[in-house]
């Protein structure tokens, strides 16, 4: 008769029954979520992975603050078609200096995460001007704008590089100081395209899969 | 989960799932087969509604005890062939990543013969064979379209046209194999601060109408052996070893206009194509290379 004169006692006293509840519902996270926040793979970088330089980081803010991570993923699933179509797949460790990373989850348009290096910087400044005039079809918006606006305007650079280094991310003080000197004369564009041609070129290209 | 972060935390799953089946057991068991001879009486003092309707008084839907079971038994099976149980691999060693591997070598393994076909085969058999032909062109849309165009004719001035005569890296089979895998990087520095904005212009007017017939008399001639001869030649034919253009013929990459002439001249032009070496196989730049001199023959 346990099971019954138990479930009176949990039905009658509303603590034991809140004990009992977060108990059952934390389970699943004890066993899945909480040993992964030790697993150091997750917190290792993979091959040349390092922390955005000044200008590949004013260009991922960039991207962030015009959405293009609406349409783009920065994720290459371990498929077989994705990884013929994209390239090797996504590692985590190639994630550990995103903050937040930028994986998406729709594609309008292409997977974006090896986009390094697939194009000239000639190409990417004209299809972000207007990417109609070497994709005809395209129905990705243009935006010309980039080219006009100084980088360093995006801001807060030195706070920003302060920000993750306090959480880790290995910056020299000097790398710190020389940010806002590395920005001078670079439009959002130029800093954009920076970004995009370091995008997925730490895993060393060409290897299985 | 073959990289967990040590035994603790394997054997913190382990015991914890273990746990978990234990807790679930004991729930059926006391649901469905407990010895509770008399529940009517146990419940005696609780309310009833609807005259006969109390605690404990309808049972378990069994339904629910098969689907309960079913739900145990696969996942107790899955546990035993999958990785799951902490860091137990499972009996069929089973991971993502050997997955993604052998479907590639898979994928490699069927279509190895036909390309090693296509690696082999001469290029005129490949042009004359419209199945290859279609794939290349296929290869081609996908991968330089975006900058060639989709009929390889050039975009905006600054991709070359593919099937003009001129070739600036060379025409022949090898050097647009070369061109291909290794990529080409052109270079001509800027002129201006070295070369008058007079003599610049004067150089552009006498660069523009070279094709017409080199005239002797024309007053660009002179800054044009000083500076220009040792990439685009002295009749103005170009250097395919520098990637320099011909420039007595009347096919012009930046534009015709003099304006494009002049911001060539002024400013430089650093073309860069890319290298496909890791990007494409043999076969897919052989097949391009077929694609790219089919008109040649
Ligand atoms: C409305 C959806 C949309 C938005 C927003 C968008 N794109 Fe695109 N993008 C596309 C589509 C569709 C394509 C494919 C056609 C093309 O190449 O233009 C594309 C293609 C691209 C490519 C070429 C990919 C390849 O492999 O050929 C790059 C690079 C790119 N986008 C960058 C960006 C950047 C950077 C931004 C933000 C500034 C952005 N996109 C915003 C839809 C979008
Ligand atoms: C990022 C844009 C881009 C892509 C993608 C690209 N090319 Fe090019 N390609 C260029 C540029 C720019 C040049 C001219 C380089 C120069 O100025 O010397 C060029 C030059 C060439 C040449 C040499 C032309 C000559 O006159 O000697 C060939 C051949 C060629 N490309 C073929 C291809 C093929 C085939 C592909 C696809 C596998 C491709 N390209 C993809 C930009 C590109
Ligand atoms: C160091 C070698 C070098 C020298 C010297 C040189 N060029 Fe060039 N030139 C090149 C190369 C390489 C290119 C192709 C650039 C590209 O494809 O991006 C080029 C391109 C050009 C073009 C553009 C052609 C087109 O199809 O649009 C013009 C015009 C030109 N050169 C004129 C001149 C003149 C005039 C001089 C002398 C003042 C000169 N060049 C000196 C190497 C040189």
């Amino acid at each position: 008769m346990s099971g019954m004169s138990l479930h009176k006692k949990l039905e009658e006293h509303s603590g034991l029954l809140i004990f009992g509840i977060l108990a059952v519902s934390a389970v699943g996270g004890l066993v899945q979520i909480l040993p992964i926040l030790f697993q150091e793979s997750l917190e290792t970088p993979v091959g040349a992975t390092a922390p955005y330089s000044a200008v590949a980081l004013t260009g991922r803010d960039i991207y962030i603050r015009e959405g293009c991570s609406v349409c783009h993923t920065q994720q290459i699933r371990p498929l077989i078609a994705e990884v013929e179509r994209y390239g090797p797949y996504s590692r985590s460790g190639e994630f550990v200096y995103d903050r937040p990373f930028l994986w998406g989850s729709k594609r309008t348009g292409p997977d974006l995460h090896r986009i390094g290096g697939k194009y000239s910087d000639i190409w990417h400044r004209e299809h972000l001007l207007n990417p109609r005039s070497v994709v005809p079809d395209s129905i990705m918006p243009g935006y010309p704008w980039l080219a006009e606006t100084p980088a360093a305007d995006v801001g807060d650079i030195q706070k920003k590089m302060r920000v993750l280094q306090s959480l880790g991310h290995p910056y020299s003080d000097a790398s710190i100081e020389e940010a806002e000197s590395e920005l001078e004369g670079l439009t959002e564009m130029d800093a954009l395209i920076v970004y995009l041609q370091q995008l997925g070129t730490a895993m060393p290209q060409g290897e299985l899969p | 989960m073959a990289d967990l972060p040590g035994d603790f935390w394997s054997g913190w799953i382990i015991v914890l799932t273990l746990v978990s089946f234990c807790v679930i057991a004991w729930l059926i068991w006391s649901v469905y087969f407990s010895p509770t001879p008399h529940p009517e009486e146990e419940h005696e003092n609780e309310p009833v509604w609807d005259n006969n309707l109390r605690e404990g008084n309808a049972p378990a839907p069994m339904w629910w005890f098969w689907f309960v079971l079913g739900a145990t038994v696969f996942s107790v099976g899955y546990l035993m062939l999958y990785p799951g149980l902490g860091s137990f691999s499972g009996t069929l060693n089973w991971s993502q990543d050997a997955r993604v591997r052998n479907s590639h070598s898979n994928y490699e393994n069927q279509f190895a013969a036909a390309r090693a076909e296509i690696v082999d085969a001469a290029l005129t058999d490949l042009q004359s064979d419209p199945g290859m032909m279609a794939t290349a062109e296929r290869i081609f849309q996908r991968e330089c379209s975006a900058c060639h165009g989709k009929s390889a004719t050039g975009q905006i001035s600054l991709f070359p046209n593919l099937l003009d005569s001129e070739w600036q890296w060379g025409g022949s089979p090898e050097q647009i194999e070369q061109t291909l895998r290794g990529g080409r990087q052109a270079n001509m520095l800027a002129w201006q601060g070295t070369i008058e904005p007079a003599a610049i212009e004067q150089v552009a007017e006498y660069v523009l109408q070279m094709h017409e017939g080199s005239d002797n008399s024309h007053p660009g001639q002179t800054t044009y052996t000083t500076y220009c001869v040792a990439c685009h030649g002295a009749d103005g034919s170009g250097n395919i070893m520098l990637g320099a253009p011909a420039l007595n013929d009347n096919i012009w990459l930046y534009g015709n206009e003099l304006n494009d002439v002049l911001e060539s001249i002024t400013n430089g032009r650093q073309g860069m194509m890319p290298a496909f070496d890791q990007r494409l196989d043999d076969a897919q730049i052989r097949l391009l290379v077929a694609w790219l001199t089919r008109s040649q023959n």
